[in-house]
């Protein structure tokens, strides 16, 4: 099963960190390189392979101590090649991609954040600042009041209003979270209303030692939404800044 | 000031982001992962992998921020 993609500058002192080090069901690590890329390896039986929690535990474990000596791109858990030479070709024929994809997590760390809402208090929030639009709810509940689909129509508008004033506070939340972290240059993905409590799900990729700063900043964030709930987690290895799928 | 019980508290948030991580995130090898089911639930769509929750984040709403290693 590979592990990683490596860049190796030097192969025989990466052989020699390596021999210290044990895949996830206690096998030797080895190496199959192209120039200075190598991924890292352990011989298992697909088998025995079994995707529950502590296997993924040990597997996250492996990953952890290669990311302490080398710069890697973690394989996703369950990634089998037949022989040395096949991953010899495969390395091969995706060199640009690994090549390209190592530069960017270079010297970086990726950490997650949630954020989630209590959906009471974040209303009571949006109604305290939108004033004007429940107003316009208001008038626009006037104009239809004839119609026998009054009721209906009334409660889809408020509704839809609520959806358009929590989307437009989760964009504000996020505009803020970027503008923070721009002087952190920091790479980002983001995705909102990932569940009606998950609000924003997002990871960062950022230089290693800016960890300190990366927690003062969201926990200066955090003080101005008293109603969200912050997940900050990490750092982790670059898994979600990965962006190819090799062939 | 985050404390010591707030990082016990959300242990169980840690260990879901390493799976969903560790299964879902990193580099494809596409035609060639192979994997067993165990107590999580496993979809194969061809030869690629597409992995539900262990379980939903909804019930991670009572959870607080956790200090980076």
């Amino acid at each position: 099963m590979i592990y990683a993609i490596l860049s190796v500058q030097k192969p025989p002192e990466a052989n020699a960190l390596l021999e210290g080090l044990t895949g996830m069901s206690g096998e030797p690590l080895q190496m199959v390189s192209v120039n200075d890329i190598s991924a890292v390896l352990g011989d298992m039986n697909k088998a025995d392979l079994v995707a529950d929690k502590t296997n993924a535990i040990r597997f996250a474990g492996v990953i952890d101590q290669l990311a302490m000596h080398f710069t890697l791109l973690p394989m996703r858990y369950g990634s089998f090649m037949q022989s040395d030479d096949t991953i010899a070709a495969m390395l091969e024929r995706n060199y640009d991609g690994f090549q390209q994809n190592l530069h960017k997590v270079e010297n970086r760390h990726e950490f997650g954040l949630k954020i989630f809402c209590d959906s009471e208090i974040i209303m009571e929030e949006l109604r305290a600042r939108s004033r004007a639009d429940e107003r316009n709810i208001i008038h626009a509940e006037t104009e239809i009041k004839k119609s026998i689909y009054a009721d209906y129509v009334n409660q889809k508008l408020k509704l839809h209003r609520l959806e358009e004033m929590l989307l437009s506070y989760v964009d504000s939340v996020i505009a803020e979270i970027i503008q923070s972290l721009s002087k952190l240059n920091a790479n980002n993905k983001i995705r909102k209303m990932v569940t009606p409590s998950n609000i924003i799900d997002a990871v960062f990729l950022l230089e290693k030692n800016k960890k300190t700063e990366l927690v003062q900043t969201i926990e200066a964030i955090q003080s101005k939404y008293p109603g969200l709930k912050f997940v900050l987690t990490g750092p982790w290895p670059p898994y979600n800044f990965v962006d190819f799928a090799v062939t | 000031m985050m404390h010591d019980n707030v990082i016990d508290r959300s242990k169980d948030i840690t260990i879901l982001e390493l799976l969903d991580r560790v299964l879902n995130k990193g580099v494809i090898l596409t035609g060639d992962i192979v994997i067993s089911v165990a107590d999580i639930d496993l979809v194969y769509l061809g030869v690629k992998l597409m992995l539900s929750s262990v379980e939903t984040m909804e019930q991670l709403k009572s959870g607080n921020k956790i200090i980076p290693k």
